[in-house]
């Protein structure tokens, strides 16, 4: 009698308030995501330097709070309190935007990414990855925003992200930053292209653009063992994506002074720097989400219902992979990052395009 | 929903305002990517979530980012101000004025509106029941190749054309090494 009750109280609040009721968990989510993603960008630069420092046998920032613990608000408090030098003749709409617009196409970014399953919150059906199977209650989607598309939303967004990097090079009237801006948002496009053919295997084999599907549709045995050459491409072309070595050429520092960012300095740069880890936290998500099961348990006999744990783990290890892969190889030069990019990853891409579609067809 | 349409399509004008309007042409095209992101959000609001992010990645984001790449690294000074009774403004507004009365007509055939002021269209391949029943893509991608199949290899043909030609215009200019 109790949990009729209860199904009578919240189908009211389903029928009647239905739409600020979905707008009230799409602030929560925001809010929660924005706080989640901003304070692992954060925490990312200490990891990045604790990394590089055990990598090169150092010890690493650990002056401020225990163990460096406190770094990353100095860093922050350090950025914002910094002149905001600018140069003569920028573009001052411009240049003022462009920071910002980084910032924001990165976070905006993680918004179709589903950390969890859909949860059935009172409705027929239980817990399940589709939310036609949430019939009468609510079906909680642990992304921000559930598009069928959703992987399609965010090659959308990372392709509005190249202007902000343009834009700022450009605005900045000044030939270190227009030059760095070029190369950078050349390698970016070429990139992109990279990142589209690697995506389209695990799409193929799951049937769906929609990130939750894929996720559903790896249950029992990730993609990554049945697309280990995708995966490959998408790690390499992500690492390119976030402008990270081997691959960091936007940002050579001994050639182009800083590259886009050399006149951005104090909170513009520090936009910049927010997206680019940002951006990481992204690829690395989009790769757990679409190779690695997304919030599945990596063994059978671990626990579904940790979803956003093993999310976290999963994505924190491939992380680590890219920390390590920077302090592993050196950059490469700018004509055969592009070479590679066209004439290695491309094509590769296009034959693991064309043989998973042989082997969908023929299933 | 209607604020939201309002707000995008406000957005859209303005920035299609901004094209016309900007002196400099770098923020001409930057107003054009204004324009198209928030007709995105005009198929967002119109449940066709697959078009919108085509539209941003093929328009604003492919095809914008040659545009602006050419139009920087080129520098074109301001734009001087046109007279308002050139050649090319008459020939201009005209052509608008045609475009926006096909337009109107296309989108008007078939609609009645019923007494308590609701409009009814015809039911299309894309109407939300079918679209809900097989998927987003999947109904259009099957549209593509069955019913529009001869449009879609003209296009593709053009494009297959125009690359053609970029290649042989790139090539022709530099002697062989």
């Amino acid at each position: 009698m109790a949990g009729d009750g209860r199904r009578g109280v919240i189908l009211a609040i389903g029928s009647g308030i239905n739409v600020p009721l979905t707008l009230l968990i799409a602030l929560v989510k925001g809010v929660l995501l924005l706080v989640v993603l901003l304070t692992t960008a954060a925490y990312l630069v200490l990891a990045e330097r604790k990394v590089s420092a055990r990598i090169q046998l150092r010890i690493g920032p650990n002056r401020v709070g225990p163990g460096g613990f406190l770094q990353p608000a100095a860093d922050a408090v350090k950025l914002i309190f910094k002149e905001a030098a600018a140069p003569e003749g920028r573009d001052r709409l411009l240049f003022e935007l462009a920071p910002g617009l980084a910032a924001a196409m990165a976070l905006f970014a993680f918004a179709t990414i589903p950390i969890n399953q859909t949860i059935c919150i009172n409705g027929r059906g239980g817990a399940g990855p589709l939310s036609a199977a949430c019939p009468g209650g609510l079906a909680l989607h642990w992304d921000l925003a559930h598009l069928n598309i959703g992987l399609l939303f965010i090659l959308a967004i990372t392709s509005i992200g190249v202007y902000a990097i343009f834009i700022g090079g450009w605005a900045s009237n000044s030939k270190y930053a227009l030059l760095g801006a070029l190369r950078s948002s050349a390698q970016l496009i070429s990139y992109e292209m990279a990142v589209s053919f690697a995506v389209i295997g695990p799409v193929l084999l799951s049937g769906s653009l929609d990130l939750e599907r894929v996720v559903g549709a790896q249950h029992g045995l990730w993609f990554v063992f049945l697309q280990p050459l995708a995966f490959l491409l998408y790690l390499t072309a992500g690492l390119a994506e976030t402008n990270r070595l081997p691959f960091d050429l936007p940002e050579a520092e001994g050639e182009l002074g800083a590259g886009y960012h050399t006149e951005m300095a104090g909170m513009r740069f520090g936009m910049y720097f927010v997206g680019e880890y940002v951006n990481m936290v992204t690829v690395a998500a989009i790769a757990t989400t679409l190779f690695l099961g997304g919030w599945m348990a990596p063994l059978f006999f671990l626990p579904n219902w940790l979803g956003p744990i093993w999310f976290a783990a999963k994505v924190g290890l491939l992380i680590f992979v890219m920390l390590w892969i920077r302090w592993t190889y050196p950059r490469l030069r700018y004509d055969r990052l592009m070479q590679f990019g066209w004439k290695v990853l491309l094509p590769l891409g296009l034959a693991n395009i064309v043989v998973t579609a042989v082997f969908v067809a023929l299933r | 929903m209607t604020a939201l349409f309002g707000v995008a399509a406000g957005i859209a004008f303005l920035g299609a305002l901004g094209v016309v309007l900007a002196r400099r042409t770098l923020y001409s095209a930057l107003s054009l990517i204004v324009n198209m992101m928030a007709l995105a959000v005009l198929f967002l609001l119109l449940d066709a979530q697959f078009l919108a992010a085509v539209q941003v990645i093929v328009y604003a984001g492919a095809v914008m980012v040659l545009f602006v790449f050419i139009i920087a690294l080129l520098s074109p000074g301001a734009q001087e101000r046109l007279r308002p009774l050139e050649l090319r403004v008459v020939v201009g507004a005209a052509a608008a004025v045609l475009f926006t009365v096909v337009v109107v007509r296309l989108t008007l055939n078939g609609i009645t509106v019923t007494a308590s002021g609701h409009f009814h269209g015809v039911i299309g391949p894309f109407a939300p029941a079918l679209v809900d029943r097989h998927g987003q893509v999947q109904t259009l991608g099957e549209q593509l190749f069955t019913t529009y199949l001869l449009p879609f290899e003209i296009t593709s043909l053009l494009l297959l054309v125009a690359a053609v030609g970029a290649v042989h215009l790139a090539r022709s200019r530099r002697p062989e090494p």
